[in-house]
């Protein structure tokens, strides 16, 4: 396995629960919680409707990687990875899986 | 009466606030905090509207909110109007929760209504209304619908009344009735929230047992009441919108067909790279330079024409030369920039207007986070490459305090609009082919400046680097009510800049130029007051010019007054009125400025685009870093950049030239 860099492999499954920086292109999930290790990063977040509860989709990645919009509450929202650490989430569906059986 | 739009970024507060109040409007400073503000009066009425800055929530956590949050619990507006981006209605009825909570009547200017069909949206006002129990005018303030309306309601005083609807759960709205009784004044809910979610910017009130009520709170909840306060802000939205909102899926919409390309892995920087060539290519080149000329002829017409007309009335001499050599030469030199600077503000603020600026902040942000700059520091730069005043407050929006300060002494390399002159001037006499290549290329060495800056200052400057969080709006096809608009308002500042701060210049260089320290007129230039300051400080300028020039020198100090006074300065010292901008008569072999060629030009260009920026700018800067210290940080470390940075070009030119 060292030599297979493909990211892919690492991709959550539908019902597995890990943080927001985990989640791939198109992966839908619910937030769990919010830690508490930046209060006013998790104030902006609560603002910007990352509750429990909410289901988001990550839509984009940007061309180096980071940051990544995700898709919530009907608008977009960009974030950084590393600030994404601090949401915990559980995945939902994947729409590349779901586009891949169909074939 | 005095009416606050308050409202998300990117909702159209701007468009809808040049609807409402016309060309009534006036920038001033809030009292208290400087910070600049819009204000104008609503057509057909006496109500002052204030624009409040783009927020999204009253929380205290950057600049503009706290702004805001202030305005409205000590300005005490009588009114406020709440712009609703109803394609986004979710999230922005959050900030609508809070404003409701204020001791204020809110009117909801339900935006973007003509996109919603195309959105698969269908939304019942009625119903939105009476559930929020707060009036609401559904409008589209880019195809001008409802403002009639609006202000119709406004005027009429019939907009429903805030009764403070209990939006909360019982154990939270229980809470808020035990704090709200033993507090005094006006927003007694805002402020008993605001106190629950322990805000250090309320002072902890003499309530009997709060501790335990919060700890109680706190453990029922399973989380602190922060988080359980927006929680219970967005599930109240969320049932309010499953009453009025319909959604239908309308599949993949046109933006994101869009971002497949401006966002692509591979394409996104080479478009960027052509985008930002493109518009300096054109402003400074290929039609800038026609214009130029056009008005530069205007200008030597007028001043022979003053010359001979003056001398028929017998006008003393030195009368003529103040208003011909002094006024208009100095003057004229700006002036003929207008027609390029025109075409800069028409492109940057269709890239405003589009939406694509945030993009470049989304795909940039990766390479400024390794500067320890974020992604939104792009925007500061883009909008000062038209004034660095509104580039330098450009800054707000930047989440982390490291990076905007950081930003905040960057943002002036960018070459602004009143540098235009001194890069066109010199590009267009000494590399006239290429003018516009030379005038691009200084805009790409301005982002290499700013990214080596950057690495330097990373060491200098201590503090917490703040996260990225920005929203990623639509595209939009681009206003052009509000490009033209917004086109005319900064010519028109350009202009009377040029009739105030560059005429007052222009007569004080004609002066010392035209005197001796014995206050004789008409003594050679050699001898005049100025050359003499000219000549204490010309050793300066010796590594990068090869020459001891006084009137080089005099020049770029006052660049300090205004940049484009360098020009003006230079137009006056070479003592010719017309034709100026051409270069002929400014480097004419017998006049003072003959000794540039082309690689001391490149210097002396790239220092005055370099260092320390216009008053104006360093006013600015002070008031966005909140320290004189690090502001004389910033001039210093600016002008000591440049300085370096125009003596390396000298000799490169210079050994180019050898090799050559």
């Amino acid at each position: 396995m060292f030599f297979n860099k493909n990211k892919k492999t690492n991709r959550l499954k539908v019902g597995e629960e890990g943080h927001l920086s985990d989640l791939q292109l198109n992966q839908k999930a619910v937030v769990l919680a919010l830690h508490n290790d930046n209060p006013a990063l998790r104030r902006r977040l609560l603002d910007m409707g990352i509750t429990k509860g909410v289901v988001l989709q990550i839509k984009k990645i940007a061309p180096m990687g980071d940051p990544v919009d995700i898709e919530l509450r009907g608008y977009e929202l960009c974030l950084r990875r590393e600030d994404m650490r601090q949401i915990d989430i559980k995945v939902l569906e994947d729409e590349n899986s779901i586009s891949r059986q169909s074939k | 009466m005095k009416i606050a739009l308050a409202g998300n970024q990117n909702s159209g507060k701007t468009t809808l606030f040049n609807l409402l109040t016309g060309s009534n409007q006036k920038i001033g400073n809030w009292p208290g905090v400087t910070l600049e503000q819009k204000r104008g009066i609503i057509i057909g009425t006496d109500y002052e509207l204030i624009d409040l800055p783009g927020i999204y929530s009253l929380s205290p956590y950057t600049a503009e909110e706290e702004v805001s949050r202030r305005f409205l619990l000590e300005e005490k507006p009588d009114l406020i109007i709440n712009i609703v981006d109803s394609t986004s209605i979710e999230r922005s009825l959050y900030l609508t929760t809070q404003l409701l909570e204020l001791d204020i009547d809110v009117i909801i200017a339900l935006n973007m209504t003509d996109i919603l069909k195309k959105k698969g949206l269908v939304i019942d006002v009625e119903r939105l209304e009476k559930e929020l129990s707060t009036s609401i005018v559904a409008i589209s303030a880019l195809k001008k619908t409802g403002i009639k309306e609006l202000i119709a309601l406004i005027k009429s005083k019939e907009y429903r009344k805030n009764y403070h609807q209990l939006i909360f759960g019982p154990n939270l709205e229980k809470a808020i009735a035990r704090v709200s009784p033993y507090l005094k004044g006006n927003h007694k809910r805002f402020i008993a929230v605001k106190l629950l979610e322990r805000d250090p910017l309320f002072e902890s009130p003499q309530i009997p047992s709060f501790e335990v009520l919060i700890s109680e709170l706190e453990k029922e909840f399973g989380t602190d009441i922060e988080e359980a306060v927006a929680n219970q802000r967005y599930e109240y939205i969320v049932g309010i919108i499953k009453k009025a909102v319909i959604v239908h899926d309308v599949g993949v919409n046109s933006s994101e067909k869009l971002d497949k390309v401006f966002l692509n892995k591979w394409l996104a920087l080479p478009i960027f790279v052509v985008i930002m060539f493109l518009v300096y290519y054109l402003a400074v080149g290929v039609i800038g330079s026609f214009t130029v000329d056009l008005v530069d002829g205007l200008f030597a017409a007028l001043s022979d024409w003053t010359r001979s007309s003056l001398a028929k009335f017998n006008t003393s001499e030195w009368l003529i030369s103040l208003i011909v050599d002094g006024i208009i030469a100095g003057v004229g030199a700006v002036l003929n920039f207008v027609p390029q600077l025109i075409i800069l503000f028409f492109l940057i603020a269709i890239l405003e207007t589009t939406g694509y600026m945030s993009r470049i902040a989304f795909f940039l942000d990766r390479v400024f986070k390794r500067l320890g700059l974020s992604g939104k520091s792009l925007i500061p730069f883009i909008v000062g490459s038209g004034c660095s005043v509104p580039g330098v407050m450009a800054t707000r929006t930047i989440e982390g305090d490291k990076e905007r300060r950081m930003s905040i002494i960057l943002t002036p390399f960018i070459p602004c609009s009143a540098k235009l002159p001194i890069m066109a001037l010199f590009a267009s006499y000494f590399f006239p082919n290429h003018s516009g290549l030379v005038s691009a290329f200084l805009y790409f060495l301005a982002i290499i400046v700013i990214l080596i800056s950057a690495l330097i200052m990373k060491f200098f400057f201590k503090g917490n680097s703040g996260a990225y969080i920005s929203e990623l709006p639509n595209y939009k096809l681009p206003n052009f009510g509000y490009v033209f608009r917004d086109v005319k308002d900064r010519a028109i500042s350009f202009i009377k800049r040029a009739g105030t701060i560059i005429l007052l210049s222009s007569v004080t260089i004609w002066f010392l130029l035209s005197f001796s320290w014995r206050f004789e007129y008409g003594v050679p230039v050699d001898d005049s007051i100025l050359a003499s300051i000219g000549n204490l400080f010309s050793w300066v300028f010796y590594p990068m010019l090869g020459e001891l020039s006084w009137g080089a020198t005099v020049s770029a100090i006052q660049g300090l007054v205004a940049k484009e006074q360098v020009v003006s300065s230079m137009a006056i010292i070479a003592g010719f009125a017309g034709d100026v901008s051409e270069g002929t008569m400014i480097f004419s072999p017998s006049g003072p400025f003959s000794f540039f060629t082309s690689s001391n030009a490149f210097a002396f260009v790239v220092f005055n685009l370099f260092s320390a920026p216009c008053i104006a700018t360093i006013g600015a800067m002070r008031q966005e870093l909140r320290s004189t210290k690090q502001m004389m940080f910033a001039i210093i470390f600016q002008t000591g950049f440049a300085w370096v940075l125009g003596v390396a070009v000298y000799w490169i030119g210079n050994l180019i030239g050898v090799l050559l």
